[in-house]
Formats: C-alpha cells, structure tokens, sequence
C-alpha cells in the first residue's frame, strides 16, 4: 500500500542538500518518490509500506546528515 | 584595427581590476555553494581526532568552480562580442536600466549573505532552487553524486555579460566598431581572457585564507559578501544619480580628497556667447571638479578632457538625462546640455556609479 509522508529535515544548508536528500529515491527499495525543499526545508517521501518503513526511511535521512523531526 | 594584444593587456591590468568590484560578489555567490556542498561533505568527526594524528584537511575544491565561472565568463563574453559585431547597440543597457539591475544582483548578493549566515528562515529563498523535474534530471545525469555543484558557478559566470564594468564597456564599443563579428568576438575572448588571471588568484587566495579558519569560513564568504552586495547596491544607487554614496566617499577618501571645493562659474570662451562650457578633467580615480556651479536657463556644453585615462571614469553618464558616453582614454569629448532651471542639481557618474560628481545650477 502506498503512503506518503512530509517531514521537516533540519540541517539543510543549501539547495544541493534537497538534491542530496531525493537521492534516496534511487537508493532506498520501495522509495517511489522523494521531493525536498530547501526553501521551506520540507521532504515529502511516497513509499511502498510493504517494502520499507518510515523508520528506514528517516534512518537513511540521518544517515545522509540531516535531522527528519 | 584594434590590437588584440592590447585587449589582452588591458584585461590582464585595469580590466581585471575594475570589473572585480561588482562582477567579483557573483564569483564568490557561486563559490559559497561548493564550500556548504564540501563542509557537508567533510566526515563530522573530523573534528575530534587527536592531535597526533591530524586528518587530511578537508579544503573545499574551489579551483574547478573558479574555473567554470571564468570558462562561462569567457563564453559568454566571446558571444557577446560576437552579436556585437552583428548588431552592437541593440543591447546597450540605459543608466537607469543598469542601476536597477545593479540594485537587484545587490538585494540577492545581501540576501544570500544573511542566507548563509543563518539570520532567518526567509532568507533560504534568496537561493535558486531548481525545480523539482530538472534536479531528478540532473540527479540521474550526475549519477550516484546526486550533486551537480558546477551548475551555479557556470550559470552566474556566462551572467556576468549582463553587468560589465566600464572598462569592459570601453572594450565593447572598441568591438562595435570593428563592424566584423569574428574579430569582434576575438577582442572580447582576449579582454575577458586577459581579466582572469586577477580574477582566479583574488578568488582563490582569498577563500583560501578563509579555508584555515575551517568552521568560521562560511561566516568569512557570508561577510565578503555582504560587503560586496553593499558596494554594488550602493554602486546602483549613485547610478540612479543619488549625490550620496558610500563608494565616492571611499573613493575620495583614497585619494585624499576629503571635500571637493566648488568650483566658480565657468566663464563662456566667447563673450557674445550666452551659452557656458564647463571643463571637467576625467582621471583615472574620479572627475575634477566633481562639484560645479553653473548658470540656469542657459544652453551648456560639457567638455570632457581625458588623458591616459583607463578606469571606469571613462564611462561617462548623466542619468537624468539618458547621455552616456564612452571617452578616448586621451581625449577630449563635448556633451550638449540643454538649459538647465534654477535650483536643480545634474548628477554625472560613471557607469558603475563608483565616481561622480553634481552640477548646480544657479541664477546669476
């Protein structure tokens, strides 16, 4: 089932951050979208439930650097 | 026939110089983001290593950046010299039209610097921001970096075509005149050629000197910046034919001249002649005298003497009235101004607004 979710990230300093951020919509199975802001510092994240959870995605964010709060 | 060579040399001394002022704020705007892209990138705890084993330095690679920016410059320039050749004129920008824009990159370079040193949230918009469908293109381009960092570099150095210097306006009409778009181009690639070495070795040294203060580097770009944004919107304000300026106090500051003494009616050469000529000597560092009383109500000539003259000065603009001129750096050049009212101020600049001066006229 699909699921989309808007987190605010902390600790984006630059628009290259959002692009940093949506690659894990190329890196993360079940990921089928990810779109960040740097101007509002927002990432929507559409996923797949079955294959990932919120909880991997935000690891991967604070793997990346950021703070998904 | 223009001398190419000469190009080169003018862009390699006075070029270089005249045109870092403003065109300098977009090297180091397009430098500020490939130094966040590197400090993200450096490993956090880098900082808590212990002394006996220093770790590698994290510099931010700015030499590729640098270059990107001056590459674009150099397109861009060469194009431009290339339409110069074909059409010219058409794209000579008014005073007005120049000051604006001025004003505008100088409200985004101040924007970017409270941006960058985090003042508030609001000022993340003074940062482009691709769309959203061009960075997932880019991403799947750049592949796995997901970063395509010489994007604003390249972008910002083809955009300073649209604010060159004085000395680069001189080159352009050097280029116009030669009525031939390769030869034109060839003027333009060797000025702007000529015009990088300074450029590449300002930019570099100093962001490397602002590199060994490692966490406070971002905050050093940030003020460079918010200095330079000061200049070129307080540059766009003298434009517009403000009589204050930050920049012409500083200027004559430099040169010792504190205030300039005004300076009597300037009598008519011919004595039947109701109309007046005011002589102004153009210099490398400004125009004397810069305050002038003339007679109201009465035709004006401005004559305009230069000699061995190649700063922006040789620029020569009058903003009220739409007259802009550009000297022979030896020369003398004659402005008709029509009858001025009693009480009015003429402000005079050159095209950057960095030196000027303000004719009064007065009854008499």
């Amino acid at each position: 089932m699909k699921k989309k979710i808007t987190l605010q990230i902390q600790g984006m300093e630059c628009p290259n951050c959002a692009m940093k951020l949506e690659s894990i919509e190329d890196r993360l199975k079940g990921v089928l979208r990810a779109e960040a802001s740097y101007h509002k510092a927002l990432l929507t994240v559409e996923y797949q439930e079955e294959l990932i959870s919120e909880e991997a995605i935000r690891a991967e964010i604070a793997r990346l650097g950021y703070q998904a709060v | 026939m223009v001398n190419i060579l000469l190009a080169f040399l003018t862009g390699l001394t006075t070029g270089g110089l005249s045109c870092l002022a403003v065109q300098g704020g977009l090297l180091a705007s397009s430098l500020a983001g490939q130094i966040e892209k590197d400090l993200q990138n450096s490993p956090p705890a880098a900082h808590k290593r212990s002394r006996q084993n220093p770790p590698p330095r994290s510099k931010p690679q700015l030499a590729k950046p640098i270059l990107v920016f001056l590459l674009a410059k150099l397109i861009a320039y060469t194009v431009l010299g290339l339409l110069l050749g074909w059409a010219g004129r058409v794209l000579q920008l008014s005073p007005y039209t120049r000051a604006f824009l001025l004003i505008a990159i100088g409200i985004f370079m101040l924007g970017s610097a409270l941006r960058m040193l985090n003042v508030h949230p609001i000022f993340r918009y003074f940062a482009f921001e691709p769309p959203a469908a061009l960075r997932r293109w880019l991403r799947r381009k750049a592949g796995s970096s997901a970063d395509s960092p010489l994007l604003t570099p390249a972008l910002l150095g083809a955009m300073t075509v649209l604010i060159p210097c004085g000395v680069t306006q001189v080159m352009m009409a050097a280029a116009l005149a030669t009525g031939n778009p390769l030869q034109s181009a060839a003027l333009m690639f060797a000025f702007t050629l000529g015009t990088s070495p300074l450029f590449f070795a300002v930019a570099y040294f100093t962001t490397q000197i602002g590199a060994r203060l490692e966490r406070y580097f971002m905050r050093f770009v940030a003020i460079v910046v918010l200095i330079l944004a000061i200049i070129t919107i307080d540059s766009g304000i003298a434009l517009a034919g403000s009589p204050v300026s930050l920049t012409r106090w500083f200027n004559q500051q430099l040169t010792g001249n504190l205030q300039p003494s005004l300076v009597e009616f300037q009598p008519p050469e011919d004595a039947e002649s109701s109309s007046q000529v005011i002589t102004i000597q153009v210099q490398n560092y400004g125009y004397e005298p810069a305050l002038i009383r003339a007679r109201a109500d009465v035709p004006t000539r401005l004559r305009l003497i230069s000699k061995d003259v190649y700063s922006c000065a040789l620029a020569f603009t009058v903003p009220s009235l739409g007259i802009q001129e550009l000297l022979k750096p030896t020369g003398i050049t004659e402005i008709e101004i029509p009858p001025q009212q009693e009480g009015s101020r003429l402000t005079f600049s050159c095209s950057m607004g960095m030196y000027g001066g303000v004719i009064l006229f007065e009854d008499v």
